[in-house]
């Protein structure tokens, strides 16, 4: 976010060389990251380039294709935005790659999130790897059945409808059959429950957490009243 | 005790009732076996003497549920699972997927009930050791046998401690080791003093296990007796009920005029 | 088991070994030939690689070692889509494959991909409907089902392809007792017909009634094979022991008896029969 904030060059610059790289490497996670973050922007890395650099009005014109000009003003806006996607995917695929899921919607209950919320968000960070699992088996019994998925790619597209419903309504009548159990073990009981544990939470991670805010909430007061510094 | 008296029950959105004037009786430490064909209602029965429906799934019920003489009607879901609880045949949707650890995963119930920390981890430790699987506690759930996974779903429903427990059909989707080891843990549940209602085809299991049995056919509670007087009842196929091992033998022994008596015993 | 040099093999495995990717190994020396026609029932405990072995049957796993020949030809040159037509695996649970808006359709979908149309998809398909027993529910939306006959619907489904090999999966899991004898109908009906029927299954009663060879598997290998007096007789109980298996209760009581080999009721009947009243 305070990459958006900032603006310009340097600023998204600085924050992937100072906090996202040296985190990333205390986690020894860069080449996976990296992957990560490149393959979630590019799509839209490659729209942003396209619309910016053609459509920006500007003086220098860099070159023309039929009514649409190239100009360097595009240029520069779309590698504005460029540095800013790559710096928010980054921090997205840091997240991801770093926190398990279990201990933070953990400890989000024990910050006071609702208990009911933190078990809808925990069980959906865990249902994307059973989906994937479901649909193999559910292909598998498909293709036994001679539905030919090899080769082209329009026999792998001819077997995807039968897997649609399938995936989605044994998922279905799992959640049911999973909410029932719930049920029966007191899920539906309003009221704060008492956890058994608590996600190691070390000086060091709550100096940086409140960093971060601070750093955070400083741009955007800098921003909001003017005394922004001009950056690159 | 639970009590079931009068009931008829019909899902929502359908015309015919599942069960109707089903009155069934469950005492303190006993274990009632429930046999019948497929759809002849043994699921609904679980649902309802559960408290399950309409509590939870709607649809109409007449007739009423009583625990230890009291009316659970009317009652929300969590106050009944101090009472009674329920466990279905797929091990893996018993588990909330969310825990992990399987000590973490049978203390979810007493969280949820809003005990205090030394409570929850003296109840989930108590229901390991009923089951004798305290050697699973540290075991991520989702990477258990299908037997251990069908335990520890029923441990999870003991850390409950309720007096009645429900299980439709715990050994369905178990080898015949995973059988054995239900068995045990369902006989060692009812030693402390624990009600149990299960559901099965698997009639050998239930022949050693059940003092009395109960048939479903039609919706209908249909015959109720001892574990031998309802297995040597010549009905039962036309229940669509399998007859134990041994009471299928003795018919084709004595069908050819031999004594089952002698060869068995 | 002797194999007669005359009877052709449905499928022939050879030193089939198996190692999922992340280094568990599943199978390891599987050497197993079955006789086209034969009905061959796979038990052994969960874990044992009984489910593993018959996906490699179709092509859905590969061997990691070893070979496999269906029917004269190495499966490692065929795609899934083309052994779909020899080999029919119904998998065990019943709600991975459904995905038609009724029985029909449902039923219809293996025969359509095999390439048959018109009136032969029609036979083919109502025989198979029939079979199970779901005649009556032809139009019912698969949903609408209870689990027993959506895993008799599983069947039908595989069934209408009419695969010389059909492979069942744990088939009589949550039938009641007419469902399972609906199913050993089916298992007799096919092998009358000369296909070659294999099942995996923990149900010992339908293996020792419905099979004339067992295999049983324990750690990824076979680790006992024959018909089921001799797999089932007394030699055998510590290895069935150790794979947590217990003989039918006929075959105890023959045992017991100093009968032999009585694994059903039936045999056993009939060897009390012949033996001279005392």
């Amino acid at each position: 976010m305070g990459a958006f904030v900032i603006g310009g060059y340097l600023g998204p610059l600085l924050i992937i060389g100072l906090v996202i790289v040296p985190s990333t490497l205390i986690a020894g996670t860069l080449g996976r990251l990296v992957r990560v973050s490149f393959l979630l922007t590019l799509p839209v890395a490659i729209s942003v380039v396209l619309v910016s650099v053609f459509t920006r009005a500007g003086t220098h014109v860099l070159f023309a294709i039929g009514p649409f000009d190239a100009t360097m003003e595009g240029v520069d806006f779309a590698g504005q935005i460029l540095v800013r996607l790559f710096a928010i995917s980054l921090a997205i695929g840091l997240f991801g790659l770093t926190t398990d899921p279990n201990a933070l919607v953990y400890d989000l209950e024990r910050r006071g999130v609702s208990p009911r919320f933190a078990f809808v968000a925990n069980a959906t960070l865990q249902a994307v790897p059973t989906m994937v699992e479901r649909a193999g088996v559910i292909q598998a019994a498909q293709r036994a059945r001679g539905l030919d998925t090899e080769g082209s790619l329009r026999a792998r597209l001819r077997g995807v409808m039968p897997l649609v419903g399938p995936v989605i309504l044994s998922s279905l009548t799992e959640v049911e059959e999973r909410s029932l159990a719930l049920e029966v073990r007191a899920f539906s009981r309003p009221g704060r429950r008492n956890l058994l544990w608590a996600a190691p939470d070390r000086p060091i991670e709550r100096v940086a957490r409140w960093a971060m805010v601070l750093a955070f909430v400083s741009v955007v007061a800098l921003r909001v009243t003017g005394n922004f510094p001009d950056l690159v | 005790m639970l009590e079931l008296s009068g009931v008829t029950y019909r899902y929502a959105g359908y015309a015919k009732p599942a069960i109707h004037d089903v009155n069934l009786r469950l005492a303190d430490g006993e274990i009632l076996g429930l046999v019948g064909a497929n759809e002849a209602g043994k699921s609904t029965i679980c649902l309802v003497a559960s408290g399950l429906a309409p509590a939870s799934i709607g649809g109409g019920l007449s007739g009423t549920l009583t625990i230890d003489g009291e009316a659970m009607a009317g009652r929300p879901v969590h106050e009944l699972a101090e009472r009674v609880v329920v466990g279905f045949q797929n091990s893996a949707t018993q588990l909330s997927g969310v825990a992990r650890s399987v000590f973490e995963e049978v203390a979810i119930g007493p969280m949820n009930l809003g005990l205090e920390v030394p409570e929850i981890l003296a109840r989930a430790h108590a229901a390991l050791r009923t089951l004798r699987i305290e050697d699973l506690a540290e075991r991520a759930p989702n990477r258990l046998s299908g037997g251990q996974s069908q335990l520890v779903a029923i441990a999870s429903l003991i850390a409950m401690r309720p007096r009645h427990i429900i299980l439709d059909e715990p050994t369905a989707q178990l080898d015949p080791e995973g059988t054995r080891l239900v068995g045990e843990a369902l006989r060692a549940l009812a030693g402390t003093g624990t009600a149990l209602l299960v559901v099965e085809h698997k009639t050998d299991l239930l022949d050693g296990l059940c003092g009395r049995i109960a048939v479903v056919a039609d919706g209908a509670i249909v015959r109720e007796g001892t574990a031998s007087d309802i297995f040597d009842d010549p009905r039962l196929a036309d229940w669509g009920v399998e007859a134990p091992a041994r009471v299928r033998l003795g018919r084709a022994l004595a069908g050819r005029g031999l004594d089952p008596a002698v060869v068995l015993a | 088991m002797t194999v007669s040099a005359l009877t052709a093999a449905a499928l022939e495995l050879s030193g089939v070994g198996h190692v999922y990717p992340d280094g568990t190994r599943a199978l390891e020396n599987v050497d197993l030939t079955v006789p086209v026609g034969q009905r061959l029932a796979i038990v052994g405990q969960n874990g044992s690689g009984k489910s593993t072995l018959v996906r490699h049957l179709n092509g859905l796993l590969r061997p990691t070692e070893g070979r496999v020949v269906v029917d004269g030809t190495d499966a490692a040159t065929l795609k899934v889509a083309e052994l779909a037509a020899r080999v029919g695996l119904v998998f065990q649970d019943p709600d991975k494959q459904i995905f038609a808006g009724s029985v029909r359709a449902e039923v219809a979908f293996g025969p359509r991909n095999l390439g048959r149309r018109g009136v032969d998809l029609e036979a083919a398909v109502a025989g198979a409907i029939e079979a199970v027993g779901l005649a009556d529910q032809a139009a019912t939306n698969p949903y609408d089902l209870g689990y027993s006959r959506r895993k008799l619907l599983a069947l039908a489904s595989i069934l209408a392809m009419s695969t010389p090999i059909v492979v069942l999966d744990e088939p009589t899991t949550g039938q009641d007792a007419r469902g399972v004898a609906r199913i050993q109908a089916v298992v007799a009906h096919l092998a009358a017909g000369g296909r070659t029927v294999i099942a995996i299954s923990h149900d010992m009663r339908f293996v020792a009634e419905s099979f004339e060879r067992v295999v049983v598997m324990r750690a990824g290998s076979i680790s006992l094979d024959g018909p089921p007096a001799e797999v089932f007789a007394g030699p055998n109980w510590p290895a069935l022991g150790e794979t947590n298996l217990e003989p039918p209760l006929p075959a105890r009581v023959g045992q017991r008896l100093g009968l032999g080999a009585t694994p059903t009721d039936d045999l056993l009947v009939a060897a009390l029969a012949e033996r001279p009243r005392s």
